[in-house]
């Protein structure tokens, strides 16, 4: 049996980050987790946008929100990566979902504030560049037409121009996507817009509508593989700038990041078992022995070395009984509050968020996770994302940023 | 007008008229198709491949060496004992002016080619016990049973003249009449020391009595006998009637009758069923000309000889992607052996109303895989012939449960789905869709329905599909089946799995849909009285 | 300002209250009915939905076994379109009080109340999911109802006999003259606007809220404040009632309620019956408890929890709650100098209607009105007002009559963009604060396993689209929405339902930033004051 260098546990942004940094590197990786492991991301790359948690302070400069998050919480897994490591982290990353198709555009050192399928206004570090000319557009408050559909439920464009009175040139209208009806998903909806002449047909329906608009804005529907391709031949049949705004997740963006991947990795000898999460793990002083998937279907992994991104409770690298908090895989064990009275707030909505989202694994500065005994597990086990004690990804806007940036550090620390 | 010449007539009157009838099948049923004109690659090269499928049985090695060994030996032995023992009057003699079946080579070789033949027959029938056991009808036993009759009373039949006394007289009567008395004892003592003849009487065994009797036997019967032990089989096979025992005359007459009977009855029975099907198939190999895959082009005429070429070998049903279902419903009709039969007669007209039902099931269940028709070893094209037969049944308005369930609206089939006990999936105990657990992981994502590419390519999907993945696992969930199984949904999911992939619960989604199909079409099947 | 004139003035929509309004709507007397927040927000909104038989109580309190057993008989007769008569088992397992279990035939016996004894393998084929350590089974007549059916249908026939109703209308004040209460002054916690209403007779059915309501008038009741946490399950676990066969305690009745089932209870003294909430230690005890009867309790799904104050009147020195009587009280406040004024309250589910025939009986004897009750032979009949809280009528009729172009909002519970959009059209009228909240009320939306999570934002958009909802109003219902679940989900969040909430968080959170922009409306928020008496450790 083949011995990889790497085995990565998990396919969210952390694992697929270290599964490429890990091959980037010359490493024999071996990657399993979840098809839909990055399904329901929303695209964003958020670096670092809100700290204090409970203060609500909303930063418009992630790296001076770094400095001030380092400062304040120790234990927090950023404070294990350096700025310059961020930066190359997303770099690299960006760089790849480039080259297969996926583009992504920020400010040098700057949040940005991307529109939600809410209306609200959400601040991002790096976003998809279909969503570009909207920031633009809303920026600038320019003359600009939402689009939506009948049948499409993750979006309505008259909720997004209620709650931003602030940009009363937004105009709104309904129409039906072209060649289908009742319920639309949005996936369907961007493989049919791959054919032009659908294309030409959705603009034909819009044109008359957005005489006046500077911009026309439309669901996170352009494409699924060749969404630049699909944009700029709707800006050309419209004869002005394009934009699009995410659907309520699971969006397209998910599926889009996958396809990404999926085209990417194994070009770059990354062995993925898909569907399969990992059912049995060993560890040695040589490495590891996994087990992933059960049944006929199961297959047997050996690595050297492993990075544990498997997520939180909706990823399965957390599992939570009624009284305790357990890691799925090697039964590492898991920072958390005392009891399961606390770790919910009786608001959903409270400032400082729910302490269980904190809850995670303890590492050393090599993001090793720690054992019982206070000491790394093993040598060369890592872990990378969400699955790290002492963050709140989603009230700190560091999802993706975090994941990341703490792959990176993972691979370049095996 | 003897035994043998009213028994060689009649078996030559059956196999005659049945083959025309035969023969006529193949336009008939074929007409019933009402097709198009043949396609396909040029003359030569499908005459060539046709050929080289039928001489080299090269389709029947492709499922391993027993049944291409067996077919090889079989044909290469049972072919020469046709034509030069059983035809010997009118072949072997004319050829070979100094024939005769006592005479070496021929004696010899007819063992041969019999041991080759019977050898042959052994490795099928353990082939069709060992692994077709269960698939196997009457007929195929019987042709089996017939030829290995014929080859084994053969041998019987030379044994026992081998050992005959009265044979023995009877030669001496017609050859020798003026031998003196003593002439004879010693011819018997050689005979019956050199030959195996088993005669009764106290034989000397005075060494001038033996020299004497080796003469005669040079002198008289080494012209026409050869030494009965290059008849190896059936001298050896001399062992195995006791010395004591003194039944060779009798024996001899009544293995004579039994193997001709034997032979007249395979003669007759020759355009019988599968007795057909060395003529049949070869025919229906010779006409596809060597081809592997399906061509919906096929003549009227070449479907009609498809339809019967069957050998009966099992591979397709042993092959068939659908099996599985067969174990559950248990609807032979479901595999393409038995469907052929049950498709024959239905062509015919003679298919009784619960057989045809059986057939219209088992040809809607069929997911045209074209697994049956690159098995095949008669060269049928199977997968044109379900398709063919498919539309013939639903013109004549037998669509299946899934013609059935598209004939009424998800709403119509949920009231009548609602009030009757629709009980568990396939039978077998609680399935997935009566587990609640199946859906305890579901966070209504959603997601199931994103991937799913019949929805995707649905205009409107609620129009079109009735219920969308999700929406039938939330049914299911809430405990509404009955409003799940006639949503067309479920009878277009083709089962590509995408959705169980993608599920990040592992909720499994797709074999829910099966079992759901299973389920309505249980339920449609009580309604018809097929329970 | 606005005076209105009644004859009966009946305060408290829950089921009590409603059977009034149609009790004396019945006898011809013309009534207003007035709640504060909407239908069954108390008690008859927080309990199991059990149709007693009667059996739980034949030790405890034989008067209300036999009431129960009397009242259950005549509902199945009157109003079968609100229950569900599934039958119930008494169990007990080892370890359960073997006495009790003994004497159990002899008291349903001397209750009329009938009850046939199981050996325990058969009461395990009848119900697979109970305890492989049940020691005794006996099956009663027990049941479910459908609470907020039940209420609505009462005051739907009540309406239509020209009876009327206000919800969001909070009695603040009452003017007592002469020995009687001339005027209520009440508020429209909605707009703020002030109502008087003149009542020959005023009736306080206000559940845990009486001793509030009669304080108006200067009168005092002394009532305990007894909460008790529910827990409802994503599938339906039995198909009968299952009641622990044990002196009444906690977690001792799984009651299946359509497509699911409810299992409770506790019982905790609280100070207050205003903003309780289930807790954490509340649903470990309930599921810790009643697993030694149904064992898959510990590995099943569950969708949320909810609690209920029942209003207990004291009738002596406080021991445990559930020592004091199940039966109902009936205060004439003559006797303390307020001639008009009548308290009805306590109880149980099962007896309303003859809550409601007592307390009409009284006022009707006041009111010189000689009609005789007739609610317990006149048909319920059913109305449309309640039809989309019943379970698997969304799915069915999405199946069944859905319209072209309709789409699914809810689909866990397969509510219908359609059917949102009628249930707004009729409770249009009724000036709810927060639409998404009105309609959570009157259908299924919000109740499933998502509990919100996914249908909160797409019916809000719906609003938006409709014009419903303006400005960032529509997200502030949307928190509202959010955070009224949040309370019964908050308790069960373990295995799948983390899971869920946790991806409710990432979308609502981590993916528009929800917990930024308008806060949560606090209007209708109830004050968390029993909070402080039952904090968990």
């Amino acid at each position: 049996m083949k011995t990889y260098d790497v085995m990565v546990i998990g396919s969210g942004f952390a694992g697929m980050a270290a599964a490429l940094f890990a091959a980037n590197r010359g490493l024999s990786v071996v990657q399993t987790g979840a098809t839909g492991g990055i399904d329901f991301s929303t695209g964003f790359i958020d670096l670092l946008a809100v700290h204090p948690i409970a203060e609500q302070k909303v930063w418009e400069d992630p790296f001076a929100a770094l400095a001030a998050l380092r400062r304040d919480l120790p234990a927090h897994p950023y404070c294990r990566v350096s700025d310059d490591e961020i930066s190359l982290a997303l770099q690299e990353f960006t760089n790849f979902l480039g080259q297969h198709g996926l583009c992504y555009r920020g400010r040098d050192k700057k949040n940005t504030l991307a529109l939600t399928s809410a209306g609200t206004l959400k601040p991002t570090y790096l976003l998809p560049c279909t969503l570009w000319n909207g920031v633009e557009a809303r920026e600038k408050k320019a003359n600009t037409l939402i689009v939506d559909f009948h049948g499409l439920k993750g979006l309505s464009a008259r909720q997004i121009a209620e709650v931003r009175k602030d940009w009363p040139n937004l105009k709104t209208a309904r129409i039906n996507f072209p060649g289908m009806g009742g319920e639309l998903y949005p996936e369907h909806m961007a493989w049919s817009l791959a054919d032009p002449a659908r294309r030409a047909e959705l603009a034909e329906m819009v044109a008359p509508l957005a005489v006046e608009a500077q911009y026309v804005g439309f669901p996170a529907i352009l494409g699924m593989t060749d969404t630049s391709i699909v944009l700029r031949h709707m800006e050309e049949l419209l004869g002005r700038p394009v934009f699009e705004i995410p659907t309520l997740p699971p969006s397209i963006a998910g599926p889009r990041l996958r396809a990404a991947f999926d085209r990417g990795l194994p070009g770059l000898g990354v062995r993925t078992c898909t569907q399969k999460l990992v059912t049995r793990a060993e560890s040695s002083e040589a490495g590891f022995h996994f087990t992933a998937g059960s049944g006929s279907t199961s297959v047997d992994i050996s690595a050297r070395s492993a990075i544990l991104a498997s997520g939180r409770f909706f990823g399965k690298g957390l599992k939570a009984d009624r009284h305790h908090i357990h890691e799925a895989i090697f039964d590492l064990p898991v920072t958390q509050p005392e009891n399961r009275g606390r770790w919910h707030r009786p608001a959903f909505f409270d400032p400082q968020g729910h302490e269980i989202n904190q809850a995670g694994l303890e590492t050393d500065a090599g993001l090793r996770p720690l054992g019982a005994d206070g000491k790394p597990f093993h040598p060369r086990l890592h872990a990378a994302g969400a699955i790290l004690a002492h963050q709140d990804w989603m009230r700190m806007k560091c999802g993706a940023g975090l994941a990341i940036a703490t792959a990176y550090k993972a691979v370049a620390s095996l | 007008m003897d035994f043998f010449s009213i028994g060689l007539t009649l078996a030559c009157v059956s196999a005659a008229g049945g083959a025309l009838w035969r023969v006529r099948t193949w336009f008939l049923r074929g007409k019933a198709f009402a097709k198009g004109g043949n396609t396909g690659p040029g003359v030569f090269r499908r005459f060539v491949g046709g050929l080289a499928d039928v001489i080299l049985l090269r389709r029947t090695l492709r499922d391993g060496p027993a049944r291409w060994t067996g077919h090889m030996l079989l044909v290469l032995g049972f072919l020469p004992l046709i034509f030069l023992h059983a035809m010997d009057d009118v072949v072997t003699r004319p050829i070979f002016s100094a024939y005769e079946p006592t005479l070496d080579p021929w004696q010899f070789l007819r063992n041969l080619f019999g041991l080759i033949s019977l050898t042959g027959l052994a490795i099928l029938a353990m082939h069709r016990i060992t692994r077709l056991k269960h698939e196997s009808i009457a007929q195929d036993w019987a042709l089996l049973a017939v030829i290995g009759g014929v080859l084994v009373s053969g041998f019987f039949l030379e044994s026992f003249k081998i050992m005959s006394p009265g044979d023995f007289t009877r030669m001496t009567d017609d050859y020798f009449p003026e031998a003196e008395s003593e002439e004879l004892l010693a011819l018997k003592t050689y005979w019956a020391r050199e030959n195996g003849v088993r005669f009764t009487i106290f034989l000397p065994t005075a060494p001038e009595i033996t020299e004497l009797g080796a003469q005669l036997h040079e002198d008289r019967c080494a012209g026409c006998h050869a030494p009965t032990a290059t008849a190896f089989v059936s001298r050896s096979m001399t062992a195995l009637v006791p010395s004591s025992m003194n039944i060779a005359d009798q024996g001899r007459t009544v293995l004579w009758y039994a193997h001709v009977a034997l032979a007249f009855i395979a003669l007759g029975l020759l355009p019988w069923g599968k007795f057909f099907h060395p003529v049949a198939t070869a025919a229906n190999l010779l006409v596809r000309g060597g081809s592997r895959t399906s061509s919906a082009g096929n003549s009227s005429f070449s479907s009609g000889l498809a339809l019967d070429a069957c050998t009966r070998c099992g591979q397709c049903s042993l092959h068939c992607s659908v099996a599985p279902i067969h174990k559950v419903l248990g609807n032979r009709d479901i595999l393409p052996m038995d469907k052929l039969l049950d498709l024959r007669q239905h062509l015919d007209g003679s298919l009784s109303p619960t057989g045809t039902a059986a057939l219209v099931e088992g040809s809607h269940i069929c997911t045209e895989c074209l697994r049956c028709t690159q098995v095949c070893s008669a060269g049928i094209d199977l997968q044109d012939l379900w398709a063919t037969s498919k539309k013939v049944l639903t013109e004549a308005g037998r669509a299946g449960v899934d013609g059935e369930i598209r004939k009424s609206t998800a709403a119509e089939w949920a009231r009548d789905f609602s009030s009757r006990n629709l009980g568990r999936i396939g039978s077998t105990g609680a399935g997935l869709a009566d587990r609640a657990e199946s859906f305890w992981g579901c966070v209504q994502c959603t997601t199931c329905t994103g991937v799913c590419p019949v929805v995707a390519v649905s205009e409107d999907p609620s129009r079109d599909l009735d219920l969308a993945p999700q929406q039938i696992m939330n049914l299911l969930r809430m405990g509404l089946k009955a409003q799940t199984l006639g949503a067309r949904m479920v009878w277009s999911c083709t089962t590509c799995y995408k959705c169980q992939e993608h599920c990040p619960q592992g909720v499994p989604v797709a074999d829910i849909l099966y079992e759901l199909r299973q389920l309505g079409a249980d339920n449609l099947r009580k309604k018809e009285g097929r329970a | 300002m606005i005076t209105v004139t009644t004859r009966v003035l009946i305060i408290g929509a829950g089921v009590t209250g409603a059977g009034l309004l149609r009790d004396l709507a019945l006898r011809g007397v013309q009534a207003l009915l007035i709640e504060q927040r909407d239908v069954n927000s108390g008690a008859s909104g927080g309990n199991h939905g059990l149709l007693h038989s009667g059996a739980r109580y034949v030790a405890s309190d034989r008067e209300a076994a036999v009431e129960c057993r009397e009242e259950g008989a005549i509902l199945r007769r009157i109003a079968p379109q609100c229950i569900d008569d599934t039958g119930g088992l008494f169990v007990a397992v080892r370890g359960d009080d073997e006495r009790y279990v003994a004497d159990f035939p002899s008291l349903c016996a001397a209750s009329g109340i009938p009850c046939r004894g199981l050996d325990p393998g058969t009461a395990r084929l009848v119900e697979p999911a109970l305890s492989e350590n049940l020691i005794a089974a006996f099956a009663v007549q027990d049941g479910a109802v459908d609470p907020f059916m039940l209420s609505l249908d009462n005051i739907s026939q009540g309406l239509g006999l020209g009876c009327s109703m206000r919800r969001n209308l909070a009695a603040i004040s009452m003017d007592v003259s002469g020995g009687r209460i001339t005027r209520v002054r009440c508020r429209d916690i909605t707009t703020g606007e002030e109502v008087f209403i003149e009542a020959e007779i005023v009736i306080n059915a206000s559940g845990a809220w009486a001793g509030m309501i009669a304080a108006l008038a200067g009168r005092h009741i002394d009532i305990l404040y007894s909460m008790g946490s529910l827990i409802v399950t994503q599938d339906r676990i039995t198909t009968q009632v299952i009641n622990r066969l044990r002196p009444p305690a906690d977690a001792d009745i799984l009651v299946p309620g359509g497509t699911v089932s409810i299992l409770g209870t506790t019982s905790i003294r609280v100070s207050s019956p205003d903003g309780c909430r289930p807790s954490v230690a509340e649903t470990n005890s309930i599921i810790d408890d009643a697993r030694l009867m149904l064992p898959i309790l510990e590995r099943t799904r569950y969708i949320r929890a909810y609690a209920g104050v029942r209003p207990l009147v004291s009738l002596g020195p406080a021991g445990d709650d559930r020592a004091v009587s199940r039966g109902f009280s009936l205060i004439d406040h003559a006797a303390e100098g307020v001639e008009n004024f009548l308290t009805i309250t306590g109880g149980k589910l099962t007896t309303y209607r003859l809550m409601a025939e007592k307390a009409a009986d009284m006022a009707c004897a006041k009111l010189g009105v000689s009609a005789p009750c007739r609610t317990s032979t006149e048909i319920l009949p059913s109305s449309t007002l309640g039809k989309w809280t019943e379970p698997g009528r969304g799915p069915r009729s999405w199946v069944e009559s859905r319209t072209e172009d309709d789409i699914v909002l809810c689909e866990c519970e397969m509510v219908s963009r359609g059917v949102i959009d009628s249930i707004i059209d009729e409770a249009g009228a009724m000036r709810g604060r927060s639409m998404l909240k009105a309609v959570g009320m009157r259908s299924r939306v919000g109740k499933g396993p998502c509990q919100g999570g996914f249908c909160g934002p797409r019916i809000t958009g719906h609003l938006y689209d409709r014009g419903t909802a303006t400005s960032t109003q529509g997200l502030a219902e949307l928190k509202t929405f959010t955070e009224r679940r949040w309370r019964g989900f908050s308790p069960i969040l373990w295995g799948v339902p983390l899971m869920q909430a946790e991806l409710q968080e990432a979308l609502y959170c981590g993916a528009m930033d929800l917990e930024f922009g308008p806060p949560p409306s606090t209007l209708d928020e109830e004050s968390e004051k029993c909070l402080a008496a039952k904090e968990q450790p």
